[in-house]
């Protein structure tokens, strides 16, 4: 009867352990896949900050203007500058 | 009877077989043993060395890099995880699906990737530094069955978001992150570290796991310049827009903030990275140092404003055989504002030796000349001013119209902003401030007084006079509507390289500043031999006034002339 006892916790925690393996596999597998989604997002999101950094430039903000809008640099005199009271 | 055998050597009893099988039972274990205790004792190095590189990484490869951003924050230069796309080929599945879509995506032809395929033995790399969007691509099929034997190997790349503006200040940077030249070189260790032996623990595929701990190890500075992103473009604009016109073979515009010194931009064109003309040109600056002697001579009390200086027919002989020529004007006498807005060489001499050389000697050296500013920008040129006993009568009368005298950019824009400011010799600031990671800020540009040139009455005159060039005088070019604006053009003779100058080479330039009540800029150009047959006040000036017109407009700083409409 003790033998068979032995065997029983044997086998539970057997499973106990496969069960367990199991879970780390599959939480290893997430975590990679969600590491793999973060690198891909912060790759991404380096490359727009770039993009937004790029296209901001003064040289290009300026051919814009020029180009597509029709502006001209405002000479200073032209400017009005309004005194703070 | 029987009678027992006598036992035979190799006859075994139970007992020894026993023995036997023991000892062979125990050879087992024993090679075992003896193996791992060779294994522990002799190579223990090996194996060690075998079990870090599987558990850890060295970080080398991995090199963070601190940004350069100018003084708004604007990044100028930053460092950019890219990935070297690789190939295993013992673990590609199917040759021909993998070469496809590598061409595909990194838009290299199949040919180039099969004759790497075919030249290599087991491992090489397709591409290099590629683009994120081309990585995300890739390394979205890393798990499938095309993905099979393709590697990404993560490096950093050095990206200038603004292209090549202010790229001679920047400098450049190494495949290994290393500062190689210009600010890149001079902060390399706020900007990076040495990471070298440093090692993190690595994840199974071999990517470094970065804890927090790691993180804030490695963490790096940015520094910040006093470059204003905008300025700069402006300068570099309107100077490269010059020197092709025409036919420069370098052109400089500097712009300082006379009150505290603070450079505003430094544009050097044709651009070299790290190589910032602004500090390492020297040059012979012809009629822009009349400012500095003039202004020395009235600051000594040895000429006064009202004094008139005889142009007697326009010849005058400093020594024997020593000619100096005004062709410009046909005026006997010359008060000391018209010397300046006629440029005359001849009375800007005979001011000069009025001075003597001592003291004039002593007053280039009080602005700053012949030794470097301490700006600490590499390969910083200290120009060259000789010791006054070695002058002849003829060299102090020269460097009255800046001529036997060489200087920087720099130097020449500082001196200018201390006439505009009152007198005061600022030192000049590149780096603003650094942050670093912890949230330490290092300010660098403190305004730091070096000394007093000159009196504040001798300025206030000085800048009257140099105003006076701009409205009547040779820099009439670099007039703006509404503001008053002081300066001065020179046009000098290059040295020719069989001795003396060079005709029909020229450095042109103008230096000058905004408005005149209460300047806000100073601004230098220089323009090295033109082509085209060009003036300080034809081509010079007008690049002046194009930057200041621009600079007044950024900054809105209201006119200072009352009844410009």
């Amino acid at each position: 009867m003790k033998i068979f006892w032995g065997l029983i916790i044997l086998a539970v925690f057997l499973f106990g352990v496969a069960v367990m393996r199991n879970e780390i596999n599959r939480s290893g597998r997430s975590i990679s896949q969600l590491q793999n989604e973060v690198e891909i997002k912060e790759a991404r999101n380096q490359y727009l900050q770039l993009e937004i950094s790029r296209l901001s430039s003064p040289g290009n903000m300026i051919r814009l203007a020029e180009e597509k809008l029709g502006m001209v640099p405002a000479k200073p005199h032209e400017i009005v500058i309004l005194e703070e009271e | 009877m029987f009678r027992n055998k006598p036992a035979s050597p190799f006859v075994f009893n139970v007992k020894s077989r026993m023995r036997v099988a023991g000892m062979v039972i125990l050879l087992a274990p024993l090679c075992i043993f003896i193996r791992l205790f060779y294994m522990q004792t002799f190579l223990y190095e090996e194996f060690s060395s075998k079990a870090e590189r599987a558990i850890y990484n060295y970080l080398a490869e991995d090199r963070l890099r601190g940004k350069i951003l100018d003084v708004n924050g604007r990044e100028l230069a930053e460092s950019v995880r890219t990935h070297s796309c690789g190939v295993n080929k013992r673990y590609v599945k199917d040759k021909n699906k993998t070469v496809a879509f590598l061409s595909e995506t990194l838009g290299i032809p199949k040919k180039r990737i099969l004759e790497k395929w075919n030249h290599s033995s087991n491992f090489f790399f397709v591409a290099k530094k590629i683009k994120p969007d081309k990585y995300i691509k890739i390394s979205q099929i890393l798990r499938t069955n095309l993905g099979q034997g393709l590697e990404l190997t993560p490096e950093y790349e050095r990206i200038h978001p603004y292209g090549e503006s202010a790229l001679d200040l920047i400098g450049a940077s190494n495949s290994k992150n290393y500062g190689l030249s210009g600010i890149e070189q001079m902060y390399n260790r706020e900007l990076s570290q040495d990471i070298s032996k440093k090692r993190a623990k690595r994840a199974r595929r071999g990517e470094i796991i970065y804890d927090r701990k790691l993180k804030e190890e490695l963490s790096v500075a940015n520094v910040y310049l006093t470059i204003d992103a905008v300025a700069q473009y402006y300068a570099e604009s309107s100077l490269k827009k010059e020197v092709e016109k025409i036919g420069a073979k370098h052109g400089i515009a500097v712009v300082q903030d006379p009150k505290t010194g603070k450079i505003l931009a430094a544009a050097s064109y044709p651009v070299k990275d790290g190589q910032s003309l602004a500090f390492q040109f020297t040059y012979e600056p012809g009629s822009t140092f009349k400012s500095i002697a003039i202004s020395s001579a009235l600051d000594a009390g040895v000429v006064h404003m009202t004094d008139s200086i005889d142009m007697s027919g326009r010849v005058w002989e400093v020594a024997r055989g020593v000619v100096v020529r005004d062709n410009q004007h046909d005026k006997e006498f010359l008060s000391i504002p018209e010397i300046l807005q006629l440029s005359s060489n001849i009375g800007a001499g005979k001011i000069a030796l009025e001075l003597g050389a001592k003291n004039l000697f002593y007053y280039l050296k009080a602005f700053g000349f012949g030794t470097k500013t301490d700006i600490n920008f590499n390969g910083e040129s200290k120009g060259n001013v000789q010791p006054y006993t070695k002058w002849t009568k003829v060299d102090t009368a020269t460097k009255g119209y800046g001529y036997g005298v060489a200087v920087t950019p720099i130097q020449l824009i500082n001196a200018y902003s201390a006439i505009a400011n009152g007198g005061i010799l600022m030192q000049p600031h590149i780096v603003d401030r650094i942050e670093y990671a912890g949230g330490k800020v290092e300010t660098k540009s403190k305004p730091v007084k070096i000394r007093r040139v000159l009196k504040k009455e001798t300025t206030d005159m000085m800048k009257k006079a140099l105003q006076s060039v701009v409205e009547v005088g040779s820099g009439r070019r670099a007039q703006i509507k509404g503001y008053n604006v002081a300066g001065k053009t020179g046009t000098a003779e290059k040295l020719s390289k069989e001795g003396g100058y060079a005709k029909r080479q020229h450095i042109v330039s103008f230096c000058g500043f905004a408005p005149v009540s209460d300047p806000q800029f100073t601004v230098l150009v220089v323009l090295d031999d033109p082509e085209k047959y060009s003036f300080g006040s034809s081509a010079a000036a007008p690049v002046f006034k194009e930057i200041m017109e621009r600079l007044l407009a950024m900054k809105g700083v209201a006119p200072d002339q009352l009844d410009f409409e």
